[in-house]
């Protein structure tokens, strides 16, 4: 059965299984079903602002490609533009970053590195900073110099000479070769190349059981069978950008996360490497200048928290809320306290597309009562 | 009167050039690795836009577009590689496995 034909998809998921008090639904082959919830006013209010009328001739405003939200364990919406597919293998971007993470944290669990680890013990270019450990590179703080621009300021942009020039070869290895400019641990600065150095610590871990690893380790337990990881030429996964996979099946990571990092019956991720993800780094400093709240960093996740004086970043959602976010607009969004989980990916090419505004209408239409006049 | 036009003309074209000059001078570095990314970003990611996403050579085309304009793009649909040329650079991109998906090969050729 094909859902990914817009508007007609809600007529399509009708009922297939009641939410049965207590049950705890998972998602096998595929994401069991339940009928929509939404209020047919809250979910008009949802699709005008997520998918207006778009132009690929000039891309501007908000261009969502997809979006599959999860209630309590079951699919309750779906909806594809363009030429995306229910089977497409999305780029995920940045949210690659969480889903390494994840992978990270099966190798915690099996003993594999300890968060107080040097970085140099699992990855030699290290040894010219020997004091960063592996818990400083979670929250992006690891004090070596970077720039964390697109196409702002591509000139200096140590992401794009990671990605594309003088990095792409050994992106871990080039992240080593920056210079420190703050003892490590007491500065966040966004840092894709820490994401990089985390991936080419584990392939260091596990040698020629890496080629493998993210998928035994993560994907084949959650039933994940569209991911494609691009790695670079010298073979570290580009843990910072190129995962892809579909949106359904990037909801499965999103349960794993809402469920605490437990997968049916086992405990893939311990509750200690989940504590880390979703704790905010201490020494984050909100930037007042900000025009639109940015989430707080926790463990290589965003966090929805009031923190040091500043607002949470998604005033209309709870506080548990948290996401991993890439660019060009691409989302997975976690509230445990609601059972929910949401997949937005995106093209969106300029800053219009508010993370608020979309979970705002999102909950209105998805969670029930929340949509009530 | 003439004369100070033209001496204060001088003056600030004398100026631009040594400004000019000293920010190559302190930015020589990442300008000329800057000049690779055009073709190299444009060949990865039109890459994988067709053959990883699996769309449209039209939509990619779109997708991949920069605000610089490239020379050239090729691509060998049956081999999934993609060459392009930009800023006096070529690279090339190549399909690799269904589960590693494209990158770039290693050397760029001026």
């Amino acid at each position: 059965m094909s859902l990914h034909g817009g508007r007609s998809a809600l007529a399509v998921l009708a009922l297939v299984l009641p939410l049965a008090v207590g049950a705890e639904e998972w998602p096998d082959t595929e994401w069991p079903r339940s009928e929509a919830q939404a209020p047919a006013e809250a979910l008009r209010a949802f699709e005008a602002y997520t998918f207006p009328p778009r132009n690929d001739e000039k891309p501007t405003g908000v261009r969502t490609d997809a979006v599959v939200v999860i209630l309590d364990g079951h699919l309750v919406y779906e909806r594809y533009t363009g030429e995306n597919r229910v089977e497409t293998p999305h780029l995920t971007w940045s949210v690659s970053k969480s889903v390494m993470a994840a992978v990270l944290g099966v190798a915690f669990k099996e003993g594999r590195f300890q968060l107080d680890d040097t970085v140099a013990q699992h990855h030699p270019p290290f040894a010219a900073h020997p004091d960063i450990r592996m818990r400083h590179l979670l929250p992006w703080a690891s004090g070596l110099a970077w720039s964390e621009g697109y196409e702002a300021s591509p000139l200096k942009s140590s992401v794009i000479t990671m990605l594309y020039t003088r990095g792409r070869d050994d992106m871990a290895a080039y992240t080593a070769s920056l210079p420190a400019v703050a003892p490590p641990g007491t500065r966040h600065v966004y840092s894709s190349g820490e994401s990089n150095v985390l991936s080419a610590s584990l392939k260091s871990m596990l040698g020629d059981a890496y080629a493998d690893y993210p998928w035994k380790a993560l994907f084949e337990p959650l039933g994940i069978t569209s991911a494609v990881w691009e790695r670079d030429t010298s073979g570290t996964y580009v843990g910072s950008s190129y995962a892809y996979m579909t949106a359904r099946d990037l909801a499965r990571v999103g349960l794993l996360m809402q469920r605490g990092g437990r997968w049916k019956d086992e405990q893939l991720l311990p509750p200690e490497w989940v504590r880390m993800n979703l704790t905010p780094f201490e020494h984050y400093v909100p930037d007042p200048r900000a025009t639109v709240a940015e989430a707080i960093p926790g463990g290589h996740w965003w966090l929805n928290r009031a923190f040091k004086g500043a607002p949470r970043p998604w005033k209309d959602a709870p506080e548990d809320a948290f996401a991993a976010l890439g660019h060009w607009g691409q989302c997975l969004f976690v509230i445990p306290s609601e059972k929910l989980v949401i997949v937005r990916y995106g093209d969106d090419r300029d800053k219009s597309f508010r993370q608020n505004e979309f979970l705002a209408r999102a909950r209105a239409a998805f969670v029930a009562g929340k949509g009530a006049p | 009167m003439r004369r100070a036009v033209k001496k204060g003309l001088l003056a600030g074209v004398a100026l631009l050039l040594v400004g000019g000059g000293t920010w190559y001078v302190a930015n020589r570095e990442h300008v000329s690795a800057f000049q690779g990314v055009l073709s190299a970003y444009t060949a990865k990611e039109y890459c994988s836009c067709r053959f990883v996403m699996g769309f449209s050579e039209k939509y990619c085309l779109g997708y991949a577009r920069q605000y610089i304009p490239y020379s050239s793009l090729q691509e060998e649909t049956d081999a999934r590689r993609v060459t392009v040329r930009g800023l006096g650079l070529s690279s090339t991109a190549t399909w690799v496995s269904p589960r590693e998906g494209c990158h770039l090969i290693p050397a760029t050729t001026p």
